[in-house]
Parts: C-alpha cells; sequence; structure tokens
C-alpha cells in the first residue's frame, strides 16, 4: 500500500534542507519564488528542484499549527457564491486589524472556507478569494502583505454539517489564526 | 485482432445494424481528428448472447468461482448495453461437441445470437480460462473467436472483465471497458481518502491512508499512478500515488495558494494544472521528467480545471473572465483562448477520449451534468436531477460516463451512458463516494 506520511517526511526534510532552515515568513500569495514545487524520484530520494522557480532563498509556508484562534480576529461570512466582504463584517475586519497593527511582529494565516454546494474544484478557488478579499482589506488598511499567509479549504472544513441555509451561511467564512513571535 | 465477418454472419450484421442506429453512426471529430462509430443511448436493439456457467477442465474450483465467472463476465456484457445475457444455465462440458451442439441449437431457439463458452482450469497459484464465441445464427454454430487469460486466483474477476472486453472487442472492433478501475473519495467532512475499485465497484482498496483531506483524484494514462490534491502538509499541494506499486506517493506541486485539478496529457508526459502561486489560480503545465512547470494562461480572473483534448493539441478549460465561469479552449501552448459556452455557470469539463464531447456540470440551483460538442454546437443536458449530479468521468471507450449523486441521499457513484441514459449506482453504503476518475484499460 502507499505510505504518504514516510514519503511526505522526506519531502518535508529535503524542503527543509533546501531552503536552509525557513527563519523567514514571507508573504505566501505574492512571492512567485515562496516554496518549493516539485518533487520526482522514487522513494523521494531525489530533489530534483522546485521546478520553475529557483530553490535559493525561498521559504517554506508558515507551519499552520504554530497559529492559534485569537478572540479579536473574529470569522467573516460571505453571501452565496460571493467574496465580496459585506459592511457588517467591515468593522469585524477593522477591529482585526487594529489587534494587527498593536501586534506588528505577529503573523497571520487566513483560511477561506466556503458551504458544501457548488463543485470542489470550483470552492476551492471560492475559498482562496474570500480570504484574499480579507487580505486586501488588511493590507489597504496598513498591515504588511508579508505577514499574511492566504490558504483555502474549499468546502472541505465546514463548521456546520447540515443541509440547511443557516448552516450553509456558518461555512461562508473567512477564517484567521495568528502567531505572536 | 479478429473481428466478426458481417458478411458471414447475416443476422449478426442486422443486430450491429441496429446497435449502431440513426444516431449520427459514424462522424468526424469536430477537430478533424478522430474516426469513431458513435454508439450512444439505450433503447436499440442489443444482441442477445448466452453466457452458460463455465465448465471445469482441470483442477478443482473450490470456490465456485466458474458459475461467478459466467455472471460477471454477463453483468459486463450488460452494463455494455451492446449486448441481453440469455439466462444461464448449467456449464457445457469440456471436448464434447454433441452437448456442445445441444445446448447452442437449444439457446439459438430461445433467440440466442451468439454464445460464450467458457472453459477454466484451476491451478494452485493460477486461473487459466479460454473463452469461445460461437455465432448461433449459422447452422453450424460456427466459431467466431478463441482467446485465453490467466490470472492469480484472488483476481479471478478480472478474467471475467478481460473476456467481457474481448467479446464486446470482437462485436464492435473496440474492447468493453470492464477490466478498468475507479478511484474517487471516500469520507466525510474532515477526513476524505482516496480509495480504488474495480469499475463496477468491487474490491474497494485504499489508495491513501494519511487521515487527512484527499480530494480530487486523477488516474495517469498508463492506468499506474494517480494524480490527486491533499491537505496532508496543512496546505492544498499536488501529490501522485503508485496504488499496485510498494513506492510512496510523490509531491507534483507544493507552491503557496491552491495545488489543484491535475489533467494527464494523453502521452502522460506532462500534467496540466491550476496554481495559484503568482496571485489567482491560473494553469500551469508540469513536465514530469525535468520538474519544470510552464504557465499557459494569463488573466486577472480564475482559469482552473484543465481537460486535453485526446490529441494533447488542446486543452479546455473554466475561466470566470466574463464574470461568471464558462467553459473555454485553447491550444496546448495557451494561445488561442476562445469560449465554448456563455450562459450558465460552468465547472468540471472533461474531454472524452474519443474527442467530440466535452461533458460539464452546470448549476442552476442544483448541479446536473451537460454534454457539448467540442466545436461548441448542441449543448446538451444528461442529468436532471433529482438531487445534485456532478464530477462526471469517462469510460476509456467515450461511451460510458460516471459522476457523483445526492439523489439517494448522501454522495453516491452512478454509470450512465453517454446520452444521459441508463443511470445505475456503482457505489452503495454509508460512507459517502465523489469524485470518480475511471481509469484506462488496465495494463
Amino acid at each position: 500500500m502507499i505510505t504518504c506520511q514516510a514519503s511526505v517526511v522526506i519531502v518535508s526534510l529535503l524542503m527543509a534542507l533546501a531552503v536552509g532552515g525557513c527563519a523567514t515568513q514571507q508573504s505566501a500569495t505574492n512571492d512567485p519564488s515562496a516554496t518549493a514545487g516539485y518533487h520526482s524520484g522514487a522513494m523521494g530520494s531525489r530533489h530534483d528542484g522546485p521546478g520553475g522557480t529557483s530553490g535559493m532563498g525561498a521559504s517554506a509556508r508558515p507551519r499552520l499549527s504554530d497559529f492559534i484562534v485569537h478572540d479579536d480576529l473574529r470569522d467573516v461570512h460571505f453571501a452565496f457564491d460571493s467574496y465580496e466582504i459585506r459592511a457588517t463584517d467591515m468593522r469585524i475586519l477593522e477591529k482585526s486589524t487594529q489587534w494587527l497593527r498593536a501586534h506588528p511582529d505577529a503573523l497571520v494565516v487566513i483560511e477561506g472556507h466556503a458551504d458544501e454546494r457548488g463543485t470542489n474544484e470550483y470552492n476551492l478557488t471560492l475559498g482562496e478569494r474570500r480570504a484574499k478579499a480579507s487580505m486586501n482589506y488588511f493590507v489597504s488598511h496598513g498591515v504588511a502583505a508579508s505577514r499574511i499567509t492566504v490558504m483555502s479549504y474549499g468546502e472541505e472544513r465546514g463548521m456546520c454539517r447540515d443541509k440547511t441555509e443557516s448552516c450553509w451561511a456558518k461555512n461562508r467564512r473567512a477564517h484567521f489564526r495568528v502567531k505572536a513571535n | 485482432m479478429r473481428r466478426l465477418s458481417l458478411t458471414a454472419f447475416l443476422a449478426g450484421a442486422l443486430a450491429l445494424a441496429l446497435l449502431f442506429p440513426l444516431t449520427t453512426p459514424l462522424r468526424l471529430a469536430a477537430q478533424g481528428v478522430d474516426v469513431f462509430l458513435n454508439v450512444t443511448g439505450g433503447g436499440t436493439r442489443k444482441l442477445n448472447i448466452a453466457v452458460p456457467e463455465f465448465a471445469v477442465v482441470n483442477g478443482t474450483d473450490t470456490g465456485g468461482v466458474a458459475k461467478q465467472l459466467a455472471t460477471v463476465a454477463g453483468d459486463d456484457l450488460t452494463f455494455s448495453q451492446l449486448f441481453s445475457v440469455v439466462a444461464g444455465t448449467g456449464a457445457i462440458p469440456p471436448n464434447n461437441p454433441e452437448a456442445l451442439k445441444k445446448a447452442w441449437t437449444d439457446f439459438a431457439a430461445a433467440g440466442a445470437h451468439a454464445g460464450l463458452h467458457g472453459l477454466a482450469t484451476f491451478r494452485a497459484d493460477r486461473v487459466e480460462t479460454e473463452m469461445r464465441l460461437y455465432d448461433l445464427t449459422t447452422p453450424e454454430h460456427r466459431q467466431i473467436a478463441t482467446k485465453r487469460f490467466d490470472m492469480p486466483p484472488a483476481q479471478w474477476r478480472r478474467l471475467a472483465h478481460k473476456i467481457a472486453d474481448e467479446v464486446v472487442l470482437q462485436f464492435t472492433g473496440e474492447p468493453g471497458v470492464a477490466d478498468t478501475k475507479i478511484a474517487y473519495v471516500s469520507g466525510r467532512t474532515g477526513q476524505k481518502e482516496i480509495v480504488m475499485a474495480d469499475y463496477d465497484g468491487n474490491g474497494p482498496a485504499p489508495v491513501t491512508r494519511n487521515g487527512s483531506i484527499n480530494l480530487m483524484p486523477v488516474w495517469s494514462p498508463d492506468a499506474r499512478s494517480v494524480a490527486y490534491t491533499s491537505f496532508l502538509q496543512g496546505y492544498p499541494d499536488l501529490y501522485r500515488a503508485f496504488p499496485f506499486e510498494r513506492r510512496p506517493a510523490q509531491t507534483l506541486a507544493a507552491y503557496s495558494g491552491i495545488n489543484s485539478s491535475p489533467a494527464w496529457s494523453p502521452d502522460g508526459k506532462t500534467i496540466a494544472m491550476t496554481l495559484s502561486k503568482d496571485g489567482n489560480p491560473e494553469i500551469y503545465v508540469l513536465t514530469i521528467a525535468t520538474g519544470t512547470f510552464r504557465r499557459l494562461t494569463r488573466h486577472a480572473g480564475i482559469d482552473t480545471e484543465p481537460t486535453w483534448s485526446p490529441t494533447g493539441r488542446e486543452i479546455a478549460f473554466i475561466s470566470d473572465r466574463s464574470g461568471v465561469p464558462h467553459l473555454y479552449v485553447m491550444d496546448a501552448e495557451g494561445a488561442g483562448v476562445r469560449p465554448l459556452t456563455s450562459a450558465g455557470r460552468h465547472t468540471q469539463p472533461r474531454w472524452s477520449p474519443k474527442g467530440d464531447v466535452i461533458v460539464y456540470t452546470q448549476r442552476a440551483g442544483t448541479h446536473d451534468i451537460w454534454a457539448i460538442n467540442a466545436d461548441g454546437s448542441n449543448p446538451r443536458r444528461l442529468t436532471s436531477g433529482p438531487g445534485d449530479n456532478q464530477g462526471p468521468t469517462w469510460a476509456p471507450n467515450g461511451r460510458h460516463l460516471m459522476f457523483q449523486s445526492s439523489r439517494l441521499g448522501g454522495w453516491q457513484i452512478f454509470s450512465m451512458l453517454l446520452d444521459g441514459s441508463v443511470q445505475t449506482p456503482v457505489t452503495r453504503g454509508s460512507v459517502e463516494s465523489t469524485s470518480p476518475s475511471w481509469s484506462p484499460r488496465l495494463p
């Protein structure tokens, strides 16, 4: 059978070696050289480099387990099939911005989520747009983009599982986790 | 390959003519590449074929496999919608021309056009089979074809599938699709694993077992590996697994943002995919041997879900550059982008292995599967509920599709013919099954 875990451990080690420690967190979205990309070879024993980008100076993406939920950064929610920040949610993001400006060393991961309607592929891109809409708010209010990582879970991490509109509404969200450096 | 001689098999020819009715029997693909028989639809007249239990020639059939070989091969022939299987009898003994003649005479009287005589020998490490195909419309019950297959005992179902595929080959010129696998996603929110099973849903076996969220499997053209997106490292990255080998999964793309929607080029050397590392979702092509990526699309909108034409010259994809996700086509270098659809909301395009048709999912409240000719003509609806129907995948012959449907409650995988007829469940149970990918014919 497939032993993905073993392979990924090896790949992770290779990534760590390739980037020499990954001390600097970078903007995950705006820097095309921000990650290692492609690894080839049986048993993960060969590192072909990250494809179209240079392996040197690349940074691994932040380790998500380092990030925790913080009361001052609450979720924002979205209309069906929309990634527009609603007026009521602007106030939530305003408060989050204040926290981020008060903690200039803190990093933030923004997770975009979609409800279960729509296809997997579409919801992955929709979730990313929701996370980016939130990021754009932060950046336009003075938070450095380099402190922000956006990612999408698509429809895969719904917090509410009923097939009702109120449940779907809860799942259409951007969720924030921070790492205080 | 020995094909049926139509001139020598008049009744068979008549039956064949009825199998390929007025549904555009022979046409050129839109891009002028593939000539093919467009066999669609249920409701056509079928060839009646007798499939008695297989005869045991040697060895001991402890598992009752000889009987099941006939059942499974008969199910495969039924699935093809080209045949109607005439109710079976006990085995016709081997090396007994009189018994064979009597059996075929009786089957012919009952309306059978053809007879499949299966012979099996059971050894410790192999099951050997021979299939003999007869034309029951001729007085002498002319033998059309014979062929031998063998497999380890645990894989006896593949023998039945190979025999059925050979029967389809003899009557249509193209093998059937029974000796194939499906890969799909099994599980609910929070933990989803990739599973593979025979095309009929039998024998599910894990492809991933990592406790993470694994999504959207796609078989490689050599049917040896499965590309998929996994959150194994926390982010949606692209991997490929080798489900028939003791070989760990390989990372294909692990960039910032989304790494998803793998689509193998027909030659298996490159994989088109969606990466959002450069700001928003764009389509890239990875050359597997070198690990180099080439960017194909440059647009502020979302460009995603590539699917190759069988010639490898064109790629269809989804873009919301018009404001709404629609289907587009470009050449394999990324030039010549042109819209294929302009009304409705579309995702999940999959180009037919025959080249003429692209299926996709349309959302209008709920989701249903549609098809459109590759030249943009004749968009048509294949499913009409109930529930949502999405995630289409082609059989290697371009005649059948599988998809996921919520019509019975939780998601399960269904099959249908290219015209949307004969919608039939493939998976069942309390665990949801989604995102089917139908493999090429197994090597």
